[in-house]
């Protein structure tokens, strides 16, 4: 078979990854702040009402866009028009001056925040009190905890597979396949922030998803490297890497493949709430899978360079 | 590897799997509980609640579920008050859904999923159906906070005695200076109990956590989770399906103990004080401004605990009541019988506690004969029985009032020590305040007061048609890569598909076994590993097709193209296992339900891809004659074996 020159690009591939992320993280922080704000992550307020039946959903979009209030409308039931609205924390200080406006006459005395926002929803919109379902300061579900327990479960998750393929293979594959995994993760992360998407817990499954399809990918390729390198120490590593990467393309082919069928099913299928996570496992199924080819092989070969330089 | 007789081995493998997995697909018997109080309702009411009920059956289940339910369109006998509904696919969700619906009607805890024959053989009638998380069928979030100041006030009751014992041995002059000693070093043991470090509070809570779990588990609930939040010294209680139902919340929060307090000695100098000063009120004509009938008020309008707490606080000022004592209401039934459970009267009781509930174990209620009514009785633990030995032989004569939560329920006079760890409390008690009281004996109070941080009621995560649509798609997604499968490898292809499918009901089994609660991530799990599942064998196939091009014989080939695929397998899944593993041990909630599909979902796919396959494809090659085996897909293939 004819061998495909993979690493030839690897300056153009690694460089072009490294600015993607700069450029997603930027934008990310610089332009919007940060990664978007969900009640699964940052906690927030949450109210469930009826509302009178001549009032729809863009109305309500339409009043918190107006006053300038971070707000999701969930629509819960459609007979009786009762929608959820969540509330991020971003918001209390805007709903403190807006609550100091209503006339003193339609306002009860109160501090907490909640208790105000629902003030505000009922005065507006003229509701009595029993069309109030339910009304909460709620924590975030995932939030505290992912920020937490993420990291240090990345850390350690990448130290034993450090540690793992370099007891079976070598050093420098181990090397090149964590740093591709940190790739994959940095470059959804990025997408996930450029384009603002809500971090849920559909997200993390996701995020979750790719990281288990990826380190699956990157094994499968190196396995291949160190087989073809073994007893052949004159050869090139760029030379054995083509070869591997080639010979394995047929499976990383079918299996990119036949994973993308069951996630563009989900995003086809019409599962509105489903989007998101189906878009990202998407996105980490390309990453995954340029990663194992373009950033973890020229790395290990960059390395191999680098270390017979200093031996030499 | 080359026998049919082990075939025998998957037969074996699916048969159990299937026989799991059949109660998910069994036609099932449900009991629908209406509520005691419906009878005695007028029947017009009656009639709209029964309307209410049918009318949404008819809408929403009748036509598409294909469920019956008896009787139809009346209420049921009362010696059989609940509706029987058959059919298939039953959910908990459902349940919720219908008894939500209509909880004027139905007694939501006493709903009944009557286990089928596999369920009553294999587990003793524990459910065998497939769990779903909050995020799939929503349900309630509770979040309790433990409010330690109220235990340390406890704790200080519990230690009062002692602590004047050791007061008094220090102030005194004639001790000798080891008894200080002792005194000094008991003293600081003590008060270091009252200071509440981090850690304490998380043994506290732990506690609180295992009684909730034993609280819930007798609810008939379905799968709730209760787990601890370090942060604010709080329990988040997640009950999946469940409405929003204020009698779980007070079942949760309930910190009702049960403990013995014995009353201020004889002549009863305060209790008497009270007495008169009540009765003479009574004699001006003035019932009203009487200390028991005010305090009767405050129970009538509900004025909650904080107020009669403050109340009796008061009446402890007024007759000066010195600090070793503390006033109770006493509560009982008046003459009428079905008369209401109502305090009648005060008692003076030591602050220390004598015999705490922790002493008492394994109550009963059962019904007295002599006395028209109910009681509980209780076994003490050794240590308990020991102490209840002493009390009750060094203060013959005395009242020793049992403590029900704020209630005193019977104060009875200690005639003889009483030995032997059996006692039994009487009061006047209905059927349900004896188990109730029971109840609390036996589960343990709770360590410290709960009170309620957050609570909600939420919707599935991502709306129920969501989910569906969701799980139709994901359905079709696995149909066309089985489809894509067969195109590509053809034979393979088809042997491929066969150790998914047998992959995916061994884990359903597994997980169903295991009481896994399904969420989203866990599917997201499944989806993983059916993906990893469908790349060993293109990772198989792809070797044994190079090693074909190489020219090799079919059947070495397929030996080869196994042995050479093993350890890259074997690699790729055992990292991604590691880092499943690490996610169960370090991360909580979302991460840890995908993590243990993928676990489970690995070790599947080891056996499938590296046994099954294997076994499939040798048998195929070696037994069953086929000579050609063609791994390239229909339409571009060329044929690759020449030789078999």
């Amino acid at each position: 078979m004819r061998n495909i020159n993979f690493t030839k690009y690897k300056y153009f591939t690694l460089s072009f990854s490294f600015l993607a992320i700069v450029i997603g993280f930027a934008v990310t922080f610089g332009k919007y702040g940060g990664f978007a704000h969900s009640l699964d992550f940052n906690g927030g307020l949450r109210t469930v009402v009826e509302l009178p039946a001549d009032k729809t959903r863009s109305d309500l979009e339409g009043y918190f866009q107006s006053k300038n209030i971070e707000a999701v409308v969930i629509l819960l039931e459609k007979e009786k028009n009762i929608y959820q609205l969540d509330i991020g924390l971003g918001s209390l200080d805007t709903i403190e001056s807006l609550y100091k406006d209503i006339p003193e006459a339609n306002r009860e005395s109160s501090t907490s925040a909640i208790d105000r926002f629902v003030q505000l929803i009922r005065y507006e919109y003229k509701l009595p009190k029993e069309k109030v379902l339910s009304a909460d300061q709620v924590g975030a579900v995932v939030g505290g905890e992912l920020t937490e327990v993420g990291i240090t479960l990345l850390l350690t998750t990448l130290a034993i597979i450090l540690l793992y393929l370099s007891i079976r293979s070598q050093f420098k594959f181990a090397l090149a396949s964590s740093i591709a995994l940190v790739h994959d993760i940095l470059m959804t992360l990025a997408l996930i922030g450029f384009l603002q998407i809500k971090p849920s817990v559909p997200i993390i499954a996701a995020l979750l998803t790719l990281l288990g399809y990826s380190i699956n990918d990157k094994i499968v390729v190196f396995d291949r490297i160190r087989e073809n390198a073994h007893g052949k120490d004159n050869l090139a590593l760029s030379n054995i890497i083509n070869v591997s990467i080639t010979q394995t393309l047929g499976r990383t082919i079918n299996t990119s493949f036949t994973t993308m069928i069951s996630v563009v099913a989900i995003i086809v299928g019409g599962a509105v709430e489903l989007y998101d996570f189906a878009f990202i496992l998407l996105f980490g199924v390309i990453v995954g899978t340029y990663s194992s080819i373009y950033i973890a092989a020229p790395i290990s070969e960059i390395y191999d360079q680098l270390r017979k330089k200093r031996f030499a | 590897m080359q026998s049919y007789r082990l075939l025998i081995l998957p037969f074996l493998i699916l048969a159990v799997s299937f026989t799991i997995l059949y109660p998910n697909f069994a036609d099932r018997t449900l009991k629908i509980v209406v509520k005691e109080d419906v009878y005695s309702l007028p029947e017009a009411d009656q009639k709209v609640l029964v309307t209410a009920l049918f009318e949404r059956w008819a809408k929403d289940y009748g036509k598409t579920s294909g469920w019956t339910i008896e009787p139809q369109g009346t209420l049921p006998p009362k010696e059989n008050p609940f509706y029987t509904v058959k059919g298939r696919f039953i959910t908990s969700a459902k349940i919720n859904q219908i008894s939500q619906e209509n909880q004027s009607l139905v007694s939501e805890s006493k709903n009944k999923l009557e286990p089928t024959w596999i369920e009553e053989t294999i587990r003793g009638g524990k459910s065998l159906s497939i769990k779903l998380g909050l995020d799939l069928q929503g349900g309630m979030r509770v979040v309790l906070k433990g409010d330690f100041e109220d235990y340390t006030s406890k704790l200080k009751d519990l230690y009062a005695k002692e602590l004047t014992e050791l007061n008094l041995t220090l102030s005194n002059q004639a001790a000798k200076p080891e008894e200080k000693e002792k005194a000094n070093s008991r003293l600081a043991e003590i008060e270091s109990s009252f200071d509440l470090s981090p850690m304490r509070k998380i043994v506290e809570l732990e506690k609180a956590k295992m009684i909730i779990d034993n609280r819930l588990t007798t609810q008939n609930l379905t799968e709730p989770q209760v787990r601890i939040q370090k942060e604010q010294d709080a329990i988040e209680v997640s009950l999946p399906g469940v409405s929003n139902s204020a009698a779980i919340l007070e079942i949760l929060q309930n910190t009702e103990t049960v403990e013995y307090r014995l009353e201020e000695p004889t002549p009863f100098l305060f209790k008497t004080q009270i007495a008169d000063n009540e009765r003479r009120m009574m004699d001006l004509g003035k019932r009203e401004n009487t200390d028991i009938f005010l305090f009767q008020e405050l129970v009538k309008n509900k004025a909650g605990k904080k107020a009669q707490d403050e109340f009796l606080e008061g009446l402890e000022k007024k007759y000066n009541i010195p600090k070793d004592f503390k006033v109770y209401a006493m509560w009982a039934r008046g003459n009428a019988a079905k008369s209401a459970l109502l305090p009648r009267s005060f008692v003076v009781l030591e602050r220390k506690i004598a015999l705490s509930g922790n002493d008492m174990t394994n109550a009963q209620p059962s019904y007295n004969s002599n006395s028209y009514g109910w009681m509980v009785s209780f076994t003490l633990t050794p240590n308990g029985a020991e102490k209840f030995f002493d009390l009750t032989s060094q203060n013959r004569g005395r009242n020793l009032a049992i403590v029900w939560g704020d209630k005193v329920i019977s104060n009875p006079v200690i005639n003889d020590p009483i030995a032997g760890g059996r006692a039994e409390i009487s009061g006047s008690f209905s059927e349900q305040e004896a188990i109730r009281l029971a109840n609390v004996i036996s589960e343990g109070a709770l360590p410290i007061p709960l009170s309620v941080l957050e609570m909600r009621f939420i919707g599935p995560t991502l709306g129920i048609e969501s989910i569906e649509v969701g799980v139709k798609a994901v359905a079709i997604g696995f149909f066309l890569v089985m489809i894509y499968m067969i195109f590509y490898y053809r034979l393979g292809g088809f042997i491929a598909d066969l150790s998914l499918l047998i992959n995916l009901i061994i884990l359903a089994a597994l997980l169903t076994l295991m009481d896994f609660t399904l969420t989203l991530p866990g599917i997201a799990g499944i989806i993983l590993t059916a993906g990893m599942a469908v790349d060993a064998n293109v990772i198989i196939y792809e070797r044994i097709r190079e090693e074909i091009e190489e020219g090799r014989a079919l059947s070495i080939a397929v030996t080869r193209g196994f042995e050479n695929a093993f350890w890259t397998i074997m690699d790729a899944n055992v990292t991604t296992l590691i880092a499943g593993i690490l996610m169960i041990r370090l991360g909580n909630g979302p991460i840890k339900g995908f993590a243990i599909t993928l676990c489970w979902g690995i070790v599947t796919t080891l056996f499938t891809s590296l046994f099954l396959s294997r076994l499939f494809m040798e048998l195929t090659v070696n037994r069953m004659g086929v000579h050609h085996l063609n791994l390239r897909p229909f339409f571009f293939g060329k044929k690759e074996t020449k030789n078999a």
